[in-house]
């Protein structure tokens, strides 16, 4: 049984601001549930490690849209590469359903037409294959490199200059 | 993987942020199959990924709405890969995808006989393929052992079998070495690598005759491989289908008040429904298009629609498939396609080739899929 006080629960995030959320929402968040259920008294405030109050700013607008009925209307456009990868990191430690579905597709779409090397800056990867595995690979799938809305690689562009 | 977490955004370093490896395949999971294609060459973990079968299946499976896509061979050849939600015209939205497993040739005796789960059943030089355009995977099948004229098989298509996660080339024909009309109805299971027939038992043989002038190739729905037939015993024409699960043949009838010779008609699907082409050339070179409203109630047969088809040249029309918006994509039989809205409007109609030699076209669904116990690669 969460705090006494109703339908609101207490979350604290890691900078240090208190939320109070409204039972349904955290809710969403099966970590914070999780917690919930097993405390044997009731819990005054819950803290939400790796959490901030960025996050959770953004997860009551979801939140507030989907209840209307508008979650199509949430947009994660104006956050930046790094924001969204961190929001969407926030957001699977909550363990949201919905919102870490909404999450993973924004970054899927951003990086559906990108190159190669864009990705792998992206996710910090360094290409182990070697130049002739490289170039293998990429000869038998030429086709999923062409078309004017994909990204070129930056050795193709090098090579038109 | 490394599981830092940049906090804030006063720091002046250029921190990279770590994804968890299980975030990273639920992104993976949510791409396209071109651009999981490309990003196979990011690194040896993410070729291995995208090249897992249990990846391929759980990504085929998780997206609703398949990218579906349409293949159009011309005897040149040109092999174009068509996104069938943009224009016609937009010629940025097609891809090339290769066959260079079939020896240069010219492929004017390329036939396209089926379609499932991005695998297309390619026929060529009495050779059967199973080819996967998205990855370029490929097996080939053997011949059916009655059905060996691939020419003169009026009944084959292909299917996948959901319960046991196998994959079914079947194929119904007369017997080349009898003259009466005893069918004989085989399958060919990819899991078995084999092909089995199926006897009859409710009589000596299938009573299943071809009831068009040309071979069709049979047509997918729910779990059901379907063609047009006429049953020599009760005189009749039927819609007979191959059930892939329980592999057993089972009749449709035709509507009611269609007044159609099967020859100038097909079968397709139209959205969520089985439909019905017919080509009316006595009356007003139109085509009605019907749709069976509750599957397998023979009664709910309609009328849906009625489009002229004045406008094409080839006067020829055979529908292939709808877009999400609810337009009607069909092939004019030789050069190209044409598209329509679901009011009967002609919107587009665009030719890829001007020779008179008919081209192969089929619609599928990019996949990374392989088969069962495939292991080659173009």
């Amino acid at each position: 049984m969460a705090s006494s006080s109703s339908n609101l629960i207490s979350l604290k995030t890691s900078d240090g601001t208190v939320f109070k959320v409204e039972r349904a929402l955290a809710k969403t968040m099966k970590t914070v549930q999780a917690i919930i259920e097993e405390a044997d008294a009731n819990i005054y405030m819950i803290p939400i490690h790796n959490v901030f109050s960025h996050h959770m700013d953004m997860i009551i607008d979801y939140y507030k849209l989907s209840v209307a009925g508008k979650s199509k209307e949430f947009s994660v456009e104006k956050l930046d590469n790094d924001e969204l990868k961190d929001f969407l990191l926030a957001v699977h430690y909550l363990n949201m359903e919905d919102l870490f579905e909404v999450l993973t597709q924004a970054v899927a779409d951003r990086l559906e037409k990108k190159s190669v090397g864009y990705v792998r800056k992206y996710f910090g990867i360094e290409n182990d294959f070697t130049p002739e595995e490289y170039a293998a690979i990429r000869k038998k799938n030429d086709w999923a490199f062409k078309g004017d809305d994909i990204e070129p690689e930056e050795d193709e562009e090098k090579q038109e200059e | 993987m490394r599981n830092n977490i940049a906090k804030g955004g006063n720091s002046m370093e250029m921190k990279i942020l770590y994804l968890p490896h299980e975030l990273i395949i639920q992104i993976l999971l949510r791409l396209p199959v071109k651009s999981l294609i490309r990003f196979k060459c990011i690194c040896k973990s993410w070729f291995s990924l995208i090249s897992d079968p249990r990846f391929a299946k759980t990504h085929f499976e998780l997206t609703t709405a398949h990218t579906d896509r349409i293949l159009f061979i011309t005897s040149t050849p040109e092999i174009r890969s068509i996104d069938l939600e943009a224009s016609l015209n937009d010629d940025s939205a097609f891809t090339s995808p290769n066959l260079n497993f079939l020896l240069p040739r010219s492929y004017s005796d390329l036939e396209i006989k089926g379609s499932c789960r991005g695998f297309i059943v390619l026929c060529c030089s009495s050779n059967i393929y199973l080819w996967n355009p998205s990855t370029g995977v490929h097996k080939q099948i053997p011949l059916p052992p009655f059905g060996s004229n691939l020419d003169a098989n009026y009944f084959f298509g292909f299917g996948y079998d959901h319960s046991k996660d196998d994959y079914l080339v079947v194929s119904m024909c007369d017997d080349p070495n009898s003259a009466t009309f005893l069918s004989h109805l085989e399958f060919f299971s990819l899991r078995a690598n084999t092909w089995k027939e199926i006897e009859c038992t409710t009589s000596t043989h299938f009573p299943y005759m071809n009831a068009c002038d040309d071979p069709r190739v049979g047509c997918l729905f729910n779990g059901a491989i379907y063609w047009m037939a006429f049953r020599h015993d009760i005189s009749r024409n039927v819609i007979v289908g191959f059930d892939l699960m329980e592999r057993k043949l089972l009749d449709l009838q035709f509507p009611d008040d269609f007044d159609h010779e099967p020859t100038n008609c097909g079968l397709w699907v139209y959205g969520e429904f089985l439909s019905l082409w017919a080509i009316d050339y006595y009356e007003n070179d139109t085509v009605e298009i019907w749709v069976m409203k509750e599957y397998k109630v023979n009664s709910s047969w309609a009328k849906t629609l009625v489009l002229s088809i004045d406008d094409i040249p080839t006067q020829y029309f055979s529908p292939l498939c709808s877009t999400k918006s609810g337009d009607i994509i069909e092939t004019d039989g030789v050069t190209g396609l044409v598209k329509y809205n679901n009011k009967g409007q002609l919107l587009e109609h665009r030719s890829y080739c001007n020779n008179a030699s008919i081209s192969e076209v089929a619609l599928y669904s990019e996949s990374l899929l392989s088969l069962p116990d495939a292991n080659e690669q173009a």
